[in-house]
């Protein structure tokens, strides 16, 4: 084996390179469909003008402050989300009689789904940040509850009682038995929470349309801009990516191998 | 999960009378808050424009009804998702089983489809507009890539997990690679499929809604959100009904239980949601 060879090998392994690699015969293949014409180009532009496209946008300012209101609203979304849904999914899940009533309403508005809140919060708050900081938070919020209730349940009681006959105070259950078991499960409800949560909120941009990477999208859309409205798709792509697989899955994997009692694959 | 998967088959009267008081504590909580939502109208006397009343909503259901308007609206927001989530089935399942018998193509596809199921459904509304027009086509590309990459992504991660020994015991009893693919690689992976199908089905009845507000003249999401342009709040939110309910019934009453059924029977392990 040649020490070239042993370099290559090595880089080939590397995380990024096995994640980035599939990319480039794609975007290759994708710079030689256009190359041929086989659709018209304004419909279907190259990867270069994508690029152009993204250097003048970022010189121009303009994406890296709608990227930072998607961001900003989403994290602000996950927040709520978090803070609301994690108490009342605690309550859900241990108040027997609180389960029985909430549990078929709880399905019921997630089924009812963000986007279809936004003609009626266009009448209430018109078009406005209250506006999409209701969806978001909307979206993220039911998943987490859901996941919640279902990780305290499915605790095995014989921990309670453990805990109990050790001497725990219900505060100390709640705090050093429940909560910790159900971890796994919230961390998973609010990664659903999010990834729904992402869409709704670029339908919201869509929409609403006043900022955000959404509204950049819809407005290319307008101007008849298919550059931008793919670049738009690739920083969606890109920061997703980014979010899920650098923050929400390790901590995810962190979580079930520290406090899960069962192993989890995604 | 559900209270009745707790039950066990027993006798049928038990059964039935299980199932009635199922149902009876399935619709308590919604008799409240239909209730409580009369009561705090009542209660506050808030205008119609505002928010409208049970009895409102009502109303706007047998007018809809009537005039077949409703019934209209419905039937296009099912058929595209049918015909969307139909088409991406029968692609996905099978490119999904042909990429993940081998390996390094597995690998290779493995991140293209994350980045892509990422994408799914909402964010190619601006471009499919424009490459299918205002419609049918637009709305059923969006229903359709929104189940298909996740399905893929699901199928590869499915067929992945079957241990490599089942698939070396079917070999070497004198299994033929067809027999393999159907009898060992197939079921294995069903339960991952299926799961993968329910998740899709859920982003792509989302991306419908989304794709109807802006792309089209009929279904659903248009019908609420032509109401919003004239302030019938009582259309909205019997239209914001309908696209609960109809989601509910399509993933309580059929995906859920073949979901269910598809992992007791196959799975090798449990999922819990």
């Amino acid at each position: 084996m040649t020490r070239a060879g042993a370099v290559a090998r090595h880089l080939i392994a590397t995380p990024a390179a096995r994640t980035l690699g599939p990319f480039v015969p794609i975007v290759a293949a994708w710079a030689m469909v256009v190359e041929l014409g086989v659709f018209p180009r304004a419909f279907f532009p190259g990867p270069l003008e994508v690029v152009r496209a993204f250097g003048d946008l970022v010189y121009k300012g303009i994406l890296p402050a709608y990227l930072q209101d998607s961001v900003t609203r989403l994290a602000v979304g996950a927040a709520a989300g978090i803070a609301l849904g994690v108490p009342f999914g605690l309550l859900v899940g241990l108040h027997a009689a609180s389960y029985r009533f909430f549990w078929p309403i709880v399905i019921f508005f997630q089924a009812i789904g963000d986007i279809a809140w936004l003609p009626i919060l266009l009448i209430w708050f018109g078009f406005t940040l209250t506006t999409m900081t209701f969806v978001i938070v909307y979206t993220v919020i039911f998943p987490v509850i859901f996941n919640t209730a279902l990780g305290v349940r499915t605790i095995a009681p014989d921990m309670v009682r453990a805990a109990q006959s050790l001497g725990a105070g219900s505060h100390r259950i709640l705090w050093e038995v429940l909560v910790p078991g159900a971890l796994p499960n919230i961390i998973t409800g609010l990664r659903n929470g999010l990834g729904y949560g992402w869409r709704a909120l670029i339908a919201a941009e869509i929409i609403v349309g006043t900022s955000g990477i959404g509204f950049m999208m819809f407005d290319a859309r307008r101007a008849g801009s298919v550059v931008e409205m793919i670049l738009g798709m690739i920083v969606l792509g890109i920061l997703w990516y980014v979010v899920d697989a650098g923050i929400v899955a390790p901590l995810e994997r962190a979580t079930i191998e520290r406090w899960g009692l069962t192993k989890r694959e995604a | 999960m559900d209270a009745d998967a707790l039950s066990r088959p027993g006798r049928t009267a038990q059964r039935v009378g299980g199932a009635l008081g199922a149902a009876a504590w399935f619709v308590a909580p919604f008799v409240t808050l239909v209730l409580a939502w009369a009561g705090a109208v009542w209660l506050f006397d808030v205008p119609v424009r505002v928010f409208p009343s049970p009895a409102d909503v009502a109303g706007a259901f047998v007018q809809q009804v009537d005039s077949g308007v409703l019934g209209n609206h419905v039937w296009q927001s099912v058929r595209r998702v049918f015909v969307g989530g139909s088409l991406a089935m029968l692609t996905s399942i099978p490119l999904g089983v042909a990429i993940s018998t081998n390996r390094a193509v597995s690998g290779f596809f493995t991140p293209v489809l994350r980045f892509f199921s990422v994408l799914a459904g909402i964010a190619w509304i601006p471009l499919a507009t424009l490459w299918f027009g205002y419609g049918f086509g637009a709305i059923t590309f969006i229903v359709f890539n929104a189940v298909f990459f996740v399905v893929v992504y699901n199928t590869i991660l499915g067929v992945n997990r079957i241990p490599g020994v089942l698939r070396d015991a079917a070999l070497s009893l004198g299994a033929g690679r067809w027999q393999v693919l159907t009898e060992v690689l197939l079921p294995g992976a069903l339960p991952n499929i299926v799961t993968g199908i329910r998740t899709g089905m859920g982003f792509a009845w989302r991306g419908l809604i989304a794709a109807e507000i802006i792309a089209t003249n009929a279904g659903l999401g248009y019908m609420v959100f032509l109401a919003r342009d004239f302030y019938r709040t009582e259309v909205i939110v019997l239209g914001m009904i309908m696209i609960g309910a109809i989601w509910v019934a399509i993933d309580r009453l059929v995906l859920a239980p073949i979901e269910r059924r598809t992992i007791e029977r196959w799975g090798l392990t449990r999922r819990t949601a």
